[in-house]
């Protein structure tokens, strides 16, 4: 299985960071994953971000104004695997 | 060679601005609201507002907590423009979108402390009190001019703003240590600032070091103008060793603390110390004067200590890594900004000013508008131009509708603007500020000029409230041929 994850927000600091996280959350876990970036206002909307950044795991929005902890994004990349299981 | 002299004293001139800047005045402001600017943004969580601001919200909800709300959501830009279109299209609508975008900058800690200790504590006040109050006016206006396409947005499926939160108590605490340490640092009263302690220190060289300070940086006293002290010099060693030190130490703090955290943070108490101080140079060494500020800004330095420890480590990395990054976006060409205004000065005659907005009229408040929104500067670079506005002549009344239309009104922000909400409104949005802020220059000269305070902040919402009237009965008057040419359409 893999996972789709989506960085809403384009050029902000935070938003590399939120990234940058998302990576080694990912690399950690071992999984599949695809990544994409996306400063576009209209994909706000869509997923309802208010203050970027925001993490996107399989077209839900996770996260959203703030950079979690490291070993928060685990646990939400997690948690979307077990919800693709069942 | 006369021109090298006269590059020579442009290049003194910006030096000597530079140095009375970040020595003298705005440390003890500055440095504190930078790391209140980062908990606000590290510490709070957004939702803890934006609850206030969904479509559900009531009118009399919405549009204070828009106006207010920009405390908290607005100290990153980045976070300024996602909101305002999250409001305006799935949240309370058009009126507290706009109001929030019209108040945001005024209500920026950052740009509130700064404006208030370099410009005057009157016209900081006043620049939030009038821009609330015409922030909500505006919004109104433009709910009641737009209200037919307003009502269009209001189906939407997700609820970006059914997010609650609320600040815990540690959270209150901290930033009520942070911003007693403000206060602390910047109130001019006797119990801060009459020494208790006088050291006579006997350093023998401190006078010639002066004597050669105010002959590489000539000041004119006159004129308003500021030498470099002593003091100043051992301010400005320290704050160039927390920027080395705090690029390491506080721009790597989210991958963990490392050794330069604890010393950055450490230099940055210790300038803070010596920035409470006094060190007047006499005859033969300096006098060292200890007061109720320094005692002051050590205990709350403590208090701040013992009470980040209730923080989880993260968090408290977080806060630190968005205070240096506020740092990192504004310091560096704040420093610019002020050298260049300090260059440019001897420039400037002050009789220009003088003419052009000397007085409290319409049309200095109007052109002081103008120069807001035509020229931009980068974010607080607009205080010490005012700065240097006010040094140079200009009544305080222009100088507070150029303050207001400045932040809220540039070409770049405006063109976002109208990408999110059209370029009709957008267009109304900017007509309405430029009028607004040039009443709100006009009403606080008048105030300046002895005119009574609560006359015309009472006139000011009456006259808005007759204007949302007015504005409320054409919306009415339209509303109404085309509900009956729809109805004999049908027949």
């Amino acid at each position: 299985m893999t996972l789709h994850i989506k960085i809403l927000g384009g050029g902000c600091a935070n938003c590399d960071r939120l990234e940058k996280h998302a990576k080694a959350a990912v690399e950690q876990l071992g999984v599949d994953a695809t990544f994409e970036k996306t400063g576009d206002y209209a994909e706000y909307e869509r997923y309802g971000l208010l203050a970027t950044p925001g993490l996107v795991v399989n077209d839900k929005l996770v996260a959203a104004g703030r950079v979690p902890a490291p070993s928060q994004i685990v646990t939400l990349l997690a948690n979307a695997l077990t919800a693709e299981d069942q | 060679m006369q021109i090298a002299e006269y590059l020579l004293s442009l290049l003194q001139s910006g030096l000597g601005n530079l140095a009375a800047y970040l020595a003298a005045h705005v440390l003890l402001c500055l440095v504190p609201a930078f790391f209140m600017a980062g908990a606000l943004s590290a510490l709070v969580p957004k939702e803890s507002v934006t609850r206030f601001l969904g479509r559900t919200a009531p009118k009399y909800i919405s549009y204070p907590a828009a106006a207010a709300g920009g405390f908290v959501l607005a100290v990153c830009s980045c976070t300024v423009m996602p909101l305002f279109s999250g409001i305006y299209r799935k949240g309370a609508g058009l009126g507290p979108a706009v109001t929030f975008l019209f108040v945001g900058p005024a209500i920026n800690i950052l740009a509130l402390t700064y404006s208030g200790v370099a410009l005057g504590a009157d016209i900081a006040i006043a620049r939030l009190l009038l821009s609330m109050i015409f922030g909500i006016g505006i919004g109104l206006i433009m709910a009641l001019i737009f209200s037919r396409s307003d009502a269009a947005h209001e189906q939407a499926a997700a609820d970006p703003f059914a997010g609650r939160a609320s600040v815990g108590g540690r959270v209150w605490l901290f930033m009520g240590l942070l911003l007693a340490l403000l206060l602390a640092g910047t109130l001019q009263v006797g119990l801060l600032t009459d020494p208790f302690v006088q050291l006579q220190l006997p350093l023998a060289g401190v006078e010639r070091f002066q004597a050669l300070l105010n002959q590489w940086v000539p000041f004119d006293a006159t004129r308003g103008e500021e030498g470099v002290t002593v003091q100043g010099v051992v301010l400005i060693a320290l704050l160039a060793s927390i920027g080395l030190t705090a690029t390491r130490g506080l721009g790597k703090v989210d991958e963990g603390y490392n050794r330069w955290t604890p010393v950055a943070l450490g230099l940055t108490a210790l300038t803070l110390i010596v920035a409470s101080l006094r060190m007047p140079v006499t005859a033969g060494g300096a006098e060292l004067q200890i007061g109720g500020r320094t005692v002051a800004v050590a205990l709350i330095l403590g208090g701040l200590v013992l009470a980040a420890r209730r923080f989880e480590a993260y968090e408290l990395q977080e806060w630190l890594f968005e205070t240096w990054r506020f740092v990192k976006q504004i310091f560096p060409l704040l420093v610019a900004g002020v050298f260049a205004i300090g260059a440019l000065r001897p420039l400037i005659r002050p009789e220009w000013i003088e003419s052009l907005a000397g007085q409290n009229t319409v049309v200095a408040n109007f052109v002081a508008v103008l120069f807001g929104v035509v020229m931009y500067f980068p974010t607080l670079v607009e205080v010490p131009i005012a700065r240097l506005f006010l040094d140079l002549g200009m009544h305080r009344g222009p100088l507070l509708a150029y303050l207001m239309a400045d932040p809220e009104l540039s070409l770049q922000s405006v063109l976002i603007t109208s990408k999110i909400i059209g370029r009709t409104k957008a267009l109304v949005y900017v007509a309405w500020v430029a009028l607004f802020s040039t009443l709100a220059g006009l009403l606080f000269g008048a105030w300046v000029d002895g005119a009574n305070g609560w006359l015309i902040i009472g006139g000011a919402i009456l006259g808005l409230a007759l204007l949302a009237l007015v504005l409320h009965r054409l919306a009415a008057f339209r509303a109404a041929p085309a509900v009956t040419s729809g109805k004999t359409s049908h027949v």
